[in-house]
């Protein structure tokens, strides 16, 4: 599993798109088939109390897609700030059994850990 | 020796911040800016100290003024965080604001000089993109110059990641 983080539009459909993924692989449902997860913050933020959970399923996922939330002022809303902290801490612990952890800047891949990961033949 | 951590929240700051400090020499100092307001506030609190737990912190609690706080001389301290701190020095309880740029550096420059390893932890919060009230954003500029004033300063910057170390600068300790 690859996990890819990046702010808002800064290119991670993108680069999942050159390493051989098709849009029609790509799926926001974490049980669906697809190979790849998108909008992981969007799931943790309907339902905070089961980001744990995910952890599993997310594994089996060949790339991971989540935006990175937690650079901005602390939210005055408890649940909006739950939602960043839950965002964070799934995103440390999918870091830690990643194989590559890749980190998007204005569309530029920044490898954080593992090496750069290969284009599907 | 400084070394200033920054991310965003729940980045795997503190945890880090912690294994660093283990390195350094005794005794260690935590000491915590943040005020526990309410129940969040303390379970973050509790939180944290499960955290800390066993690794030999001494925990002192002190929200502004660390240019008065005597330490014992070559000892490790890890402050945090820094945004905490900037809020402190900036609004008094009634709300009243003054400039914290000089109090949040003087107190942390104090702290330098008596550390032989000071891990002074701070926040990203101006990427968001939201335009906020006048205080939000004088805060927002505040904290921003104090980051930059402490990377300017420290020997070794490192930014968090999903609990993965990036290092801006220096060397990974």
């Amino acid at each position: 599993m690859v996990l890819i983080l990046g702010g808002a539009g800064s290119g991670k459909r993108a680069f999942a798109q050159s390493l051989g993924y098709k849009e029609e692989e790509m799926s926001p449902d974490v049980f669906s088939d697809a190979p790849v997860m998108t909008d992981l913050e969007e799931t943790v933020r309907n339902d905070p109390a089961g980001a744990a959970a995910l952890l599993g399923p997310l594994c089996q996922k060949e790339l991971v897609l989540c935006r990175e939330v937690g650079s901005g002022v602390i939210p005055l809303a408890a649940e909006d700030r739950r939602f960043r902290e839950e965002t964070g801490r799934l995103c440390v612990q999918l870091a830690r059994r990643a194989d590559a952890v890749v980190r998007m800047t204005a569309g530029i891949p920044m490898i954080l850990k593992g090496e750069m990961p290969c284009a599907r033949s | 020796m400084m070394i200033l951590i920054t991310g965003g929240s729940a980045c795997g700051k503190s945890s880090h911040a912690e294994e660093i400090c283990l390195q350094g020499p005794a005794p260690r100092f935590y000491l915590a800016a943040m005020q526990p307001y309410g129940e969040e506030g303390l379970r973050k609190v509790v939180r944290h100290r499960l955290l800390r737990k066993d690794k030999g912190f001494e925990t002192i609690e002190r929200y502004t003024d660390y240019a008065s706080l005597e330490l014992p001389s070559g000892c490790t301290a890890l402050l945090e965080c820094i945004a905490n701190l900037t809020a402190n020095e900036m609004f008094d309880e009634n709300g009243n604001r003054s400039d914290p740029v000089d109090l949040v550096l003087a107190g942390v420059e104090h702290l330098a000089s008596r550390c032989g390893l000071l891990v002074a932890v701070t926040n990203d919060v101006g990427s968001d993109g939201i335009r906020y009230e006048e205080g939000t954003e004088a805060y927002i500029k505040a904290l921003g110059t104090i980051n930059a004033a402490l990377a300017a300063r420290a020997d070794t910057v490192i930014e968090m990641a999903a609990g993965i170390p990036i290092l801006w600068k220096g060397e990974m300790p």
